[in-house]
């Protein structure tokens, strides 16, 4: 079997197969179809006179429909095959594959064509997971029904109940491990199937718990093509000069799109993570991709602000690591959340979700003007106000602390990076808990500002805007006291528990930019390092700078590059006016997502661009992934200089070499619609002489 | 042993509940199974307050559940959202209503505040210099 995955998705539905469209359950690779977490089906194999099929082409017509055509035979030099095949896949809340089989011999074909099925049941977060081991489970129960022409697979335990049913439209011999046709075609003719599969989550009365819930009974699916050709042509259109840029462009709104789920219990969409891993709601990803798309595709911000308001930590658990006011890391549906074998079902082990949270609600406003939602969501944004001191003050020195009070399943690394490594010292010593990471006090920083400003123009609390902005000023004073190392000119880290830095350079000093919690006699420094050979690998800032003990450039956070963490540091390098220094980092990270094409992926080894030439892919790293589209729409704002300023868009371009003219057209906001131009230098030279 | 949905939701305190979001009101209605019989709970949410009532009226949000999975609520034993994923409570109506229970009822009992492991830390260093 080949290694190329091919993939459709519908939200947090998805279905990963081989190149011939094949499903094969294999280590490593959650292989099969999936939804809500849970695996409906991890066998899917087609053959015809019990012979595999080869592939001839493929078209991925839409991220939900794919077509492969096949010939029967394993692969050989010479194809002449008389009998083609078509698998014609589609994803929305069921499956479906149509099969096509054509016969073009001037003889009667008489074949046998085969459909193996079977299914674990699996959880996504156990296949994620496989180090964790799991106890015995209950083995599915398979019902063959030749009659209806049916299979159906069904797990239980106790009241969980997850149901797998295949139908074929075309008659068929069903048995326990799938569907058998025996078929003749006539001379030129042709027979087709299609096989439907519905999975189905099973609440009260067996009947599926999606429909008991109004909002998913009001949620009308269908229509999903004109519902990508409507999201496509709500988002502004990019005119550019540069080759690829707009495929790019419409690709990363399309991935965007893909990402989409409605939650149970609710009634818009909202972003997950991304493919494979994560196809669930992740409080910090969604928050990001939001943040970044907001000029673009500013509907998904309010259904995620109110999603997570809805969410929002109610009470002390140390098992979800939550507090009263926190804001959600991640929501899973699966079997091990269900029955708290992992904490993930709703779990809160995030220090930077909550002050983001409240960034994200002023920012929203800034662009939409939106002020019924700033009001509608004052008592949660308050909360998360809150969370930040009386929740987020471990050690009462005034930073914003990390510590995981779930021990055995929680999160280490409770902030971006959050692989168990992450955060470690020049000398790779890790500090002891709680830890202040540095971009925490930032994002705190930020909150709070913002919060002041919703609270004055919004809440009419001028009082707690004057509190919150005291405490803001006093942050940054006391920021930029103990976290800056003066002899290495950068700030650290991270401070350990008792207020010793860990002094390691790492991208998160570009995050203090975007937060505006930077001294400005000190924003060159950090300009120029994130700029700097350590830190800057050609494509993109790394996460940790090399010549450090722990750097490995195939490190998710210890030196590879991630475009999300690039579009947050450019943006935070624009701010303080380093238009050069953004430049570079907005055309590296384009350069590596033209370079690889498809979908940009979440990581990419941090490798100097001079050695490689082409970006190294990390086997760990999936795509797509909503906050690395995300990412290259932020970049192009970030390019533009695209800022709201009262009721006007603001545009200040800095376009890196070689982008010749931009135009983004029809952008949303407060103004209604509204276009911005830029060209970089060479376009704006060769301009002028039309000028006058 | 510990309290009971039933005993908890007769004692609960009828005055102001801060962390309740102010905008938000509905009735929840809480359908109680045990031996065949269902007893009925009517929670009117509005600027803050809960009011609890005896009621088979209809309600914005119905939520079903054995007696005995309600009393794992009233004792912060067990999260609303995973007794929904295990179908050991089934809803209908305004789901987004169902997540107020988890301020309503308890959390678990033993849970640490943060900061008590911030001054364990420091105490920790404390010991050893």
């Amino acid at each position: 079997m080949s290694r190329e995955r091919v993939h459709v998705i519908a939200g947090n539905a998805f279905a990963i197969s081989d190149a011939q469209g094949d499903m094969e359950d294999a280590p490593d690779t959650p292989v099969g179809l999936f939804s809500f977490d849970t695996r409906f089906l991890s066998h899917w194999v087609l053959s015809i006179d019990g012979e595999g099929l080869n592939v001839l082409s493929r078209d991925d017509m839409t991220y939900f429909e794919t077509r492969f055509f096949l010939v029967p035979g394993t692969a050989s030099h010479y194809v002449d095959a008389d009998v083609s095949v078509i698998r014609h896949r589609s994803i929305n809340d069921s499956f479906n594959e149509r099969i096509t089989m054509l016969n073009h011999s001037s003889k009667p074909a008489d074949l046998t064509v085969r459909m193996d099925m079977g299914n674990d049941f699996a959880d996504l977060a156990d296949l994620a997971d496989a180090a964790e081991g799991r106890g015995p489970r209950p083995a599915a129960q398979v019902t063959a029904d030749s009659a209806r022409g049916q299979l159906v697979l069904r797990y239980q335990r106790e009241r969980f109940v997850r149901e797998t049913t295949v139908t074929s439209t075309a008659p068929s011999d069903v048995d326990e491990r799938g569907m058998t046709f025996r078929i003749r075609i006539e001379p030129e003719g042709k027979w087709e199937t299609d096989l439907h599969i519905t999975m189905t989550i099973r609440g009260e009365g067996a009947r599926d718990l999606r429909n008991d819930l109004e909002s998913h009974r009001n949620h009308v699916r269908g229509g999903m093509r004109e519902d990508l050709g409507a999201w496509l042509a709500r988002a502004p259109q990019l005119v550019a000069e540069r080759d690829g840029l707009e495929e790019t462009y419409r690709g990363s709104l399309a991935d965007l799109a893909a990402l989409r789920y409605t939650p149970l219990a609710y009634n818009a969409q909202v972003p997950v993570g991304g493919l494979p891993w994560t196809m669930a709601l992740c409080g910090r990803d969604s928050i990001i991709t939001c943040l970044q798309t907001i000029a673009f595709t500013p509907e998904l911000t309010p259904a995620t602000l109110r999603m997570l308001a809805l969410l929002q930590g109610g009470q002390l658990d140390d098992v979800h690591d939550e507090e009263p006011g926190k804001i959600l890391a991640q929501l899973r549906y699966g079997e091990s959340a269900a029955f708290g074998d992992r904490p993930d079902g709703l779990y809160y082990g995030a220090a930077d979700t909550t002050p983001l949270f409240v960034v994200l609600l002023d920012e929203y406003e800034r662009w939409s003007g939106d002020t019924a939602l700033i009001r509608e969501l004052a008592h949660p944004a308050r909360m998360a106000l809150d969370w930040i001191d009386e929740y987020g003050d471990l050690t009462g020195d005034g930073y914003l602390r990390y510590q995981r009070r779930n021990e055995r399943h929680g999160v280490i690394n409770q902030c971006w990076k959050n692989s168990p490594d992450a955060i470690a010292d020049a000398q790779g010593r890790e500090p002891p808990f709680p830890r202040a990471t540095c971009e925490l006090q930032g994002y705190a920083y930020d909150a709070k500002l913002r919060g002041a400003r919703l609270a004055r123009e919004f809440w009419g609390d001028p009082a707690y805007a004057d509190r919150l902005e005291r405490e803001a000023a006093e942050l940054k004073d006391r920021f930029n006291r103990d976290f800056w190392l003066p002899e290495r000119e950068y700030y650290a880290l991270a401070l350990g528990p008792y207020g010793d830095p860990v002094d390691a350079l790492s991208s998160n000093i570009g995050h203090l930019l975007w937060s505006g919690i930077v001294a400005d006699d000190r924003a060159e420094a950090v300009a120029e390092h994130l700029v700097g050979p350590r830190l800057f690998s050609g494509w993109g800032v790394r996460t940790f700078a090399s010549g450090q003990r722990p750097y490995n450039p195939v490190g998710s956070h210890l030196g590879a590059v991630w475009p999300s963490d690039n579009g947050l540091i450019a943006a935070g390098l624009r701010h303080y006016r380093f238009d050069a220094h953004a430049a570079r980092i907005a055309a590296g990270i384009f350069d590596m997502a033209q370079t690889l094409g498809g979908a940009v992926p979440e990581v990419i080894a941090g490798y100097e661009r001079s050695l490689t030439k082409y970006p190294v892919q990390l086997p760990s790293a999936g795509r797509p992934q909503s906050w690395s589209s995300g990412a290259l729409l932020m970049l192009l704002g970030t390019m533009l200089g695209l800022r709201p300023t009262g009721d006007n868009l603001l545009v200040n371009p800095a376009l890196p070499n070689g982008f010749g003219r931009v135009e983004l057209l029809d952008i949303p906001g407060r103004w209604g619609r509204t276009d911005a131009y830029a060209g970089d230098r060479s376009s704006s030279s060769r301009s002028r002489p039309r000028l006058r | 042993m510990g309290t009971t949905a039933a005993r908890y939701l007769q004692q609960l305190d009828t005055g102001r509940r801060p962390d309740l979001p102010a905008a938000t009101s509905g009735t929840v209605r809480l359908d109680a199974r045990v031996d065949g019989c269902t007893d009925h709970w009517y929670l009117t949410i509005a600027d803050q307050h809960v009011r609890v009532t005896r009621s088979a009226d209809d309600a914005d949000l119905v939520v079903r559940a054995d007696t005995a999975v309600l009393d794992g609520l009233a004792r912060g034993e067990t999260h609303v959202a995973t007794a929904l994923l295990r179908n050991d409570l089934t809803v209908r109506g305004n789901v987004q209503l169902l997540m107020l229970l988890r301020r309503i009822f308890p959390g678990p009992a033993g849970a640490r505040h943060p900061r008590e492991l911030g001054r364990a830390a420091l105490a920790g260093r404390d010991g050893r210099s």
